[in-house]
């Protein structure tokens, strides 16, 4: 992909007219009493599909919730289009939500539900609209049943069909591949694709690191409400991976193999304790190329090799310390 | 379809589920049940105690229940569940979802209960012309009644998850105990507001209320005061339950 997914920020004395991101968030601190649930965060997003990534309850969606005015922001600005998105229903005729709560009228049918998005959307022929973004969803063979007797899926997948109804230029989704089979999954992602490439802006939030990489150009990863990191994937996926790492092993002398990794670059510590050898890393790739021969070299038999710290917490973690 | 009209459709068929509706109905039965028991029973009622009665039964009970229930459902536990979102996310005014909705679930409770009014009135006093007087009394401060009831219960569901709670404790505290303790805060009592309406239209219902024919007034400015704070409050409203 090389549609850029990051922009310029705005400044606050800019000309009238000046093209501004379709995303911007500058400064923005959110705060429930006193828990800071998201804590000055700043970037600008251009079209194309960013990635925000981060553990369960890092503050994804109550930055989702600021960008598509659902929550007053404590301090900074949120700017969609250029206008802020606080107070200011016009900027939904630019922007589909999908919340990553399955709430939806269950006695509505998926297509009444969609119908019902196109209408208050004051779309001039909703029934029409409504039948093409549930086609573009590939909900078509369950449209006309109600949404009470859907699967996770199917629902998550009406409630992206009421987002698109109106062609948005921007879409928020929160956790949008949840529930999803892995048909329906690879689906949305080449209609995400699609619409990215179409000079669409979207931001979609995620707990897996693989959702992010497979479709977006771009990831923000948030921890404890701050911005931990932020550009290309790539860039991001080499800081995730070129971090210390532990390992434990598991071999048929312990201690001779330890003797041995200290000589190794990589390595930068060793530890035996309760019968069971833990190896410390500069770096993760150099070190799984280079035990084999280690072990081989020392004439010492493998039985197992496993990272300890792999958990998209730990890495998450070492983005925060690092910054 | 109007926003409007996509907005009451929406909010109708959510009123009217299953449970719901039944439980709405036997509520509305029990003056209607009342009034088979005394006509089985006796005479025609003086118009006094046919007051006394209906306003016992209407007025204090049945009227602040149902207009609580649909109150505080047709926007509050949208608001709750995550439904309400869907609104909520689109190009129209705060105002006309409130407006919308309050109408909504202001007619269900006065489809429900003015009929149910006028058949007990009819059963219990009998079609001489005073007591239809106030049967067409107690009728029409239960329709005005149904309006400014559910707007007061659905404003406060925008406010608190417990609107529930807190209209019952206004219906049954604040107008069942404290407005007739304190005369003075009468004038913030809908129960008097709609006294003052029957006592002007028929006289001879109830004893004399302490607002009068200004119980017009005041349901008038306290439902349109509603709606505005309703309206103020939804479009600064923020989602519960974000991370």
């Amino acid at each position: 992909m090389t549609v850029p997914t990051f922009a310029p920020l705005p400044s606050a004395d800019a000309p009238a007219g000046q093209p501004t991101a379709p995303i911007v968030l500058d400064g923005v601190s959110r705060w429930y009493g006193p828990v800071v649930a998201v804590n000055d965060i700043t970037f600008a997003l251009a079209p194309g599909i960013t990635g925000l990534l981060g553990p369960n309850g890092a503050g994804k969606t109550t930055i989702l919730h600021l960008l598509s005015g659902l929550l007053r922001p404590s301090s900074g600005r949120v700017l969609i289009g250029g206008i802020p998105a606080w107070r200011n229903p016009s900027v939904y005729r630019f922007i589909g939500l999908v919340p990553e709560r399955e709430a939806v009228h269950a006695f509505l049918t998926g297509r009444e539900f969609v119908e019902m998005a196109a209408r208050l959307q004051k779309l001039p022929n909703p029934k029409e609209a409504a039948a093409a973004a549930i086609r573009t969803v590939d909900l078509e063979s369950a449209a006309d049943r109600a949404v009470g007797g859907y699967s996770k899926g199917m629902r998550q997948r009406a409630k992206i069909a009421a987002a698109l109804v109106h062609e948005p230029s921007i879409l928020l989704l929160d956790e949008p591949f949840n529930g999803m089979d892995p048909r329906q999954r690879l689906h949305m992602m080449d209609l995400l694709r699609t619409m990215a490439a179409a000079g669409r802006t979207i931001l979609f939030s995620s707990h897996i690191l693989e959702e992010v990489e497979r479709i977006a150009d771009g990831v923000l990863v948030i921890v404890a409400g701050r911005l931990a990191a932020a550009g290309d994937f790539r860039e991001i996926r080499r800081l995730m991976t070129d971090r210390p790492h532990t390992f434990v092993v598991r071999s048929s002398d312990d201690r001779r193999l330890a003797a041995a990794f200290m000589s190794e670059p990589a390595v930068f510590g060793t530890e035996l304790r309760d019968g069971r050898l833990t190896v410390r890393v500069q770096e993760f790739a150099g070190f799984t190329r280079s035990v084999a021969r280690v072990a081989r070299d020392a004439g010492v038999s493998l039985f197992e090799v496993a990272p300890t710290d792999d958990s998209l917490e730990s890495v998450f973690a070492y983005l925060v310390a690092g910054r | 379809m109007t926003i409007f009209a996509t907005i009451t459709s929406v909010t109708l068929r959510a009123l009217l589920g299953r449970r719901r509706t039944l439980l709405m109905l036997l509520l509305a039965a029990m003056p209607i049940l009342l009034g088979l028991i005394v006509r089985a029973n006796d005479d025609d009622l003086s118009l006094h105690i046919l007051g006394q009665t209906i306003d016992g039964i209407v007025t204090r009970t049945v009227l602040p229940l149902v207009a609580i229930v649909f109150g505080t459902a047709a926007l509050g536990s949208e608001l709750e569940d995550g439904t309400g979102v869907h609104f909520l996310t689109k190009p129209i005014d705060r105002w006309l979802i409130v407006v919308a909705k309050t109408i909504v679930a202001g007619s269900l409770t006065a489809v429900l209960l003015v009929p149910s009014t006028v058949i007990s009135g009819v059963l219990m006093g009998g079609l001489g012309r005073d007591a239809i007087g106030v049967t067409f009394a107690f009728a029409l401060a239960t329709l005005i009644g149904s309006f400014v009831y559910t707007a007061i219960f659905l404003v406060l569901s925008v406010f608190t998850t417990r609107g529930l709670l807190i209209g019952l404790g206004y219906a049954i505290i604040w107008e069942g105990i404290v407005a007739g303790l304190l005369p003075g805060s009468q004038v913030f009592s809908v129960r008097e507001y709609l006294s003052g309406i029957v006592t002007t239209l028929a006289p001879d219902a109830l004893p004399a209320s302490s607002v009068g024919a200004a119980g017009f007034l005041y349901a008038a400015v306290v439902f349109v005061l509603a709606l505005a704070i309703g309206s103020l409050r939804l479009a600064r409203y923020e989602v519960r339950g974000a991370e």
